[in-house]
Parts: structure tokens; sequence; C-alpha cells
């Protein structure tokens, strides 16, 4: 299983991805919805997506919608620099929305391990 | 993974490097782009989006990596922008310049994270700070880190000398920027802040404001101000703070309020025997005593808990039952009929249910009977409940109740002890008396209250400059002792010099006026005393020397200064 890791600077991107991979996953990136779909199309192994909300042209939880009008139902978590709002964490089929922060490390392990036993 | 293969922490410093070489040419870039943008209303929404976007990720990934101050700055910038298609001309005139000034601070966060000492301090204080549970305690327990920001230099003198004189570390900052960085590096045990700045009446408190939202936690902190009136109190209240002083400030008293903030009261751990056959029993239960924050030792064989209960002198006793040589009741019997271990805790583990049997092995005296398997909560609370109340008990006891250090009999007990202990292994210690000089007239003339705060200045002193391994007593009155373990009579002499020093220097104040007191202290050693009894005889003869050779002095006992007789160890001491 492979965690598809979206974020359009690369350097967070990459924070994701190691933080994802110091806790045993293996994971693929992506610089933005379009090259994440490019992704998913191609690789079968992909177990579930942690994407960022704010990337041009399509952003984090119109790409989730994208996704789920598509009929792709993997586990997905939104990473946001911003204080998630109730109504952003109410959307139909996220399943964790999560302050990009120094906890990010252990916020982001727990809603992993979450979304893939729950 | 392989030995040679990064952690976590060298990979992320890894990023956050590359996060700072990279920021000064997106910097730039946007910078430009800004300049751009400002030419005409199709560029403006054009590059809209693209500047929020910076700001935005320039935020989420920098309070990752632990950047906050750069996240606080793009946050601001973020903000700014939010602000900007609704406003009218004059705030757009605003934007025209703060944003440049955004990128401006932006880039001297940047210059000052690559240079030399700020990444350091920035990554070694992210290593222990921002990623692990536990900070790193490097300073000794009594010693605490202080942040003192005010702006007027000559009224903060006297304040650095008292709080250093205390041991502690203290840091002065001039203006609340670089206050406002330092804490973001490195977290002080407490603040002393003064409110009125040039920038504004109140930066002082509004300085502490941002800086608690932006940590998420309330730093302790006391606030100086040259105004007791509503407005500057309200201010201080709505920034959290602990305390307010009006200037001009009596140093003793805010030392005396920075300790009261700091130094939790005496939460020595607590400290557990367990004793059980079955070394995985017993490290499972000690295991989930530790977990609880306590001190555990385990032996394995009922024969050895009496030498470890005098080694270790837990707070409390956890038996297993049924042990072969001897059951836990015999074992609760044996060190019951010890004078010593009379008021002991002794707790039972077993998984014995029946009734009948748990009620005759009670008779030998023990607390409570906890029945195997126990949970981890029911098992802490029965040991911390019970442990708890000798702890308490015993510190009544040994220490005294204005000072806090060990009274007489306790501090005579430790030295013995220390002793016997030092014979076997060929140590060497030294001891000390102290002696507050003119005690009486500070009495008669400024009140016993008076009095009193120059007792609990001198413990405190004591307390917090020598080491906590060193036995520090109240021998009665105005009278203290002091062991100083593994250290000549030469070595103590300076040492205790070194406190008189600062003794000296301490203001006291009593109504509208201000004193000062000093003291004499005689030295004598181990082993060229012998024993408790010789040792404060000789410490006594120095002090009574010291005294008569004119006071606020230290003096080494004759027969163990080296040349063969007593002389102030300080021949150019002040004398009273």
């Amino acid at each position: 299983m492979q965690i598809l890791v979206v974020d359009d600077d690369p350097l967070a991107c990459e924070m994701t991805a190691t933080l994802l991979e110091f806790q045993g996953y293996t994971t693929v990136m992506a610089n933005d919805a379009m090259e994440a779909t490019q992704q998913l199309d191609s690789l079968d192994t992909i177990g579930l997506i942690v994407s960022d909300m704010h990337m041009p042209l399509i952003n984090g939880i119109e790409f989730l919608k994208m996704l789920r009008e598509q009929g792709v139902t993997l586990p997905f978590i939104l990473l946001t620099g911003d204080s998630p709002d109730s109504t952003l964490m109410q959307t139909p089929g996220l399943n964790a929305c999560l302050q990009k922060d120094a906890e990010l490390e252990s916020t982001l392990g727990n809603a992993v391990t979450q979304a893939l036993n729950g | 993974m392989s030995s040679s293969a990064p952690t976590l922490q060298q990979k992320l410093n890894q990023l956050r490097q590359r996060f700072i070489e990279q920021l000064p040419a997106r910097l730039q870039q946007t910078a430009t782009k800004w300049q751009q943008s400002r030419l005409s209303a199709e560029a403006e929404s054009r590059l809209a989006p693209e500047f929020h976007r910076f700001f935005h990720s320039l935020k989420g990934t920098g309070r990752s990596l632990g950047f906050e101050r750069i996240a606080m700055l793009a946050d601001q910038g973020e903000e700014l922008l939010k602000a900007m298609p609704d406003s009218a001309g004059h705030a757009v005139n605003d934007i025209n310049s703060l944003i440049p000034e955004l990128f401006q601070q932006l880039n001297e966060e940047i210059e000052y994270l690559q240079s030399q000492h700020g990444q350091q301090t920035v990554l070694a204080s992210l290593n222990s700070v921002e990623f692990s549970s536990v900070a790193p305690q490097t300073r000794s327990k009594r010693q605490r880190l202080i942040y003192l920001c005010d702006d007027e230099p000559d009224q903060v003198g006297q304040l650095l000398h008292h709080l250093r004189c205390f041991g502690h570390e203290v840091v002065h900052f001039e203006d609340t920027e670089s206050f406002f960085n330092a804490v973001l590096t490195r977290r002080p045990d407490a603040i002393i802040m003064d409110v009125q700045f040039p920038q504004g009446n109140t930066a002082g408190t509004e300085t502490l404001t941002s800086l608690n939202k932006l940590i998420g936690e309330r730093l302790p902190s006391i606030v100086l101000s040259s105004y007791g009136d509503f407005y500057s109190r309200l201010s201080a209240v709505r920034a959290g703070c602990n305390g307010y002083f009006t200037k001009p400030i009596k140093p003793l008293d805010l030392m005396l309020a920075i300790d009261e903030l700091t130094i939790p009261l005496d939460e020595e751990p607590l400290r557990v025997l367990v004793v059980d056959d079955e070394p995985d029993a017993a490290t499972y239960h000690s295991l989930i005593l530790e977990e609880a924050g306590m001190i555990v030792q385990q032996v394995n064989h009922p024969a050895d808990a009496l030498s470890a209960l005098d080694r270790f002198s837990p707070d409390l006793l956890l038996i297993d039952v049924y042990m072969p040589v001897c059951s836990g009741e015999e074992l609760a019997t044996i060190i019951r009929q010890q004078s010593a271990h009379i008021g002991l805790p002794i707790i039972y583990l077993s998984s014995e249910t029946d009734s009948q049997k748990q009620l005759s092995a009670m008779t030998a005296g023990v607390e409570a009977f906890i029945t195997k398997p126990v949970t981890p909560d029911e098992l802490v609370s029965a040991v911390r409940l019970r442990a708890e109340r000798l702890h308490l008990l015993r510190s009544l006891m040994t220490q005294d109740s204005m000072t806090g250090l060990y009274n007489h009999s306790t501090t005579t007990d430790l030295i013995g002890k220390t002793l016997a202990q030092a014979y076997r292994e060929g140590s060497q210690h030294a001891m000390a008396m102290l002696d507050i000089d003119h005690f009486k007239t500070v009495n008669d003339t400024y009140g016993h209250l008076a009095g009193d705060q120059v007792i609990i200045t001198l413990s405190r002193l004591l307390k917090t400059r020598l080491r906590i391994s060193d036995i520090i007593g109240r021998y009665g009155g105005e009278e203290f002792v002091v062991l100083l373990k593994g250290v000549n009579a030469k070595r103590a002499a300076e040492l205790i010099d070194e406190l008189r020093h600062d003794f000296e220097l301490v203001d006291f104040h009593a109504g509208g006026e201000r004193f000062r007191c000093t003291f004499s202290a005689g030295i004598s050693s181990f082993p060229n005393q012998p024993s408790t009894e010789a040792l404060r005889l000789s410490a006594d003869q120095a002090l009574y020397l010291a005294k008569r050779q004119g006071r606020n002095q230290v003096v080494i006992s004759n027969e163990d200064d080296a040349k063969g007789k007593a002389e102030p160890n300080q021949p150019g001491a002040k004398k009273q």
C-alpha cells in the first residue's frame, strides 16, 4: 500500500511524505491535482490520499469531490495552513482535516491509522 | 532501519535547511511580482491568488517545520490580502506599504535564521522542544532561565544582580522584538516584562499576549510598570500575567515572586520499593508506577528487602504475599519490628481472593491488600494515596517550617549517614556553619518580620546556589549548617565566600527603610574531623573566630587549615 501525497509546495510535499515514511508507509508524491490523478490512474497500489487544501487550479476539497464523482473511494486526508473550520471538516467523504503545524507528525500518524482501520 | 540511515530528526532538519535556503529566492520573486501587480488592476487580480498561495503555503510549511515567527508573519500577510478587495482607497495605501514591510521582516528573519547563531539555536531548540515530548533539563533543578525585557538599563542593573545572585540565568532584552524572537527559539521559565516601550504604552503586555497566542500556552510572567493605573493593570491581566509590580521595584520582592511562580511545591517523586520473587511481575508493576512518575526499585529476594529499605528509603513498600523463603506477612512483621520503619506504608499484592486469608495477612500491619491482576489505575491510586500521606508526614517531621530546610535533628542524622558512607569510600567532605551577623539588632531595629525575611533569603540563597546533593539545614535561630560533599576545606571556603559576597549586596526593606545584612562562617572538614560532632565543634570554633575578627568573613578551622592556623579566607574581606 502506498500513500499519495499532493501538495503544490514541493518542500511541504516532501515533508509530509517524510513524516509518513518514518511511520512505516511508502509514499508517492504529486504537485497538483492533475498530476495526482495521473498517479492514481497508473498505480493501483495507492491506498490513501493526503492532500493540501490550497493549490492552484484545483484545490484539495475540489480534488476530493472530483474523485468521489469518479467513484474513487480511497480514504482522503486534507491538510491546511488554517485552523480547520467545521464546515470543511464535515465535507462528505473526508476522513480528516488537519492543520499544518508542529504537531503534524503525531496528528497525521493518528489520522492515517484511523482512516485505514476505520 | 540501518544505523547509517538518517533519523526523522535529521531528515526534518535537512528539510528545514532547504526551506531556509530556498526562501530568499521565493521571497525575491514574490516581491518583484508584487511590484508588477501594483501597476494595473488587471495585473493585480491576475496575481492575487498567487500572493495568497505564497503566504498560505509559507504559513503552513513554516509552522510544520517549527519556524513559528515566519508562520506568524505569513499569517499577517494572508490576513492583509483577505482584507484587500473590499478596502477603500486608504486601506489599499496601507497595503502598499504593509506588504513590502512584511517582505522586509521576513527577509530579516531569514537572515537571522541563516546566521550561524540563529540557525543553530533554532535547529537545536526544534530538535529538543518541538518534536519531543520532554524538554531537556540542562540547568539544575532549582535554577531558572529568566528573560527580563526592559528598555531602561539603569533600572535593571540591580535586578539582574539579585536574580543572578540566586543562581538564576537571566537574559536582558532592551526591545520587545529581540525578546520575542528569543522566546520562540528558547523558552524561559519566567518572564519579567516592562509595560511601556517606545512603540506604545502597553507594548510589553501586547507582546506577551501575541506570544501566548502564538505558542498556545501561557508563559509565567511578571509585569513591571511605572504606572499603577487601571488600564495598565488591565492590559497585564489580559496578557495573562501572574504578577504586577510598580517601579521602583524592591528586587527581593520580585525575586520571591519569581520563585513562587517557578518552583513547584516540593514535588519530589514518590519512592516505591517492590518486593516480588517473580522478576517479570516485579518489573510489570514497577513499570506501571514509573509511568505514573514514581521512582521504583525492585528486590527479588525478601532477604534483600531490609538493606534496600535503608539504601533507598522508600515512601511505600509493595510486597507480593506468596514468596518462597518467607511470606509477605512474615516480611511485613520483620519490617514492623524495627522502629525506623514503623510508619512505612505497606501494600500487599496477591492473587489471593479469600477474604479470611486477606484479613489474617492484614494483622501484620499492612495498609492495603490488592488482588492480582490489578489494573494500572488501581495500583497507582492505591500507592499514591498511601505514600503521599507518609511523604507529607515525613516532610513535616524533617523540615524547618519557615525555610523548608532540614531541621536540626534531620541534618545531624543525614550528615551522620553521609559520614558512615564516606568512611567506606574514603571520600572527603566539608562542613560550614553560618551565622547571620548582628541578627538581634535587625530584629530590634526593623522588627521580626524583617528578621524572618533575612533568614528566608539566606536559606533560599543556599538552596539555589548549592548543589542538590549538599545537605543544608537550619540549626535554629539565625544559624545554618551545610555539608558540602566531595570538597576540601579550602574549596568549601571559596564557595561559601562567594555566597557571603553576594548576600551582603542584597537589599532588604522594612517599612520605608532599606538595610543590608552579612553572615560569618566557619569551615571544618572530614576526615580531619572524624565525626559529626567533631565537625560541628571545629566549624563552630572557626565561626567564633570569624565573629571575633570582625564578622562578614569565612574562616577555616585551624585543625583543617593546611597552614595549621586559623585565618580569614579572604584577607581583604570587608569587615562590618
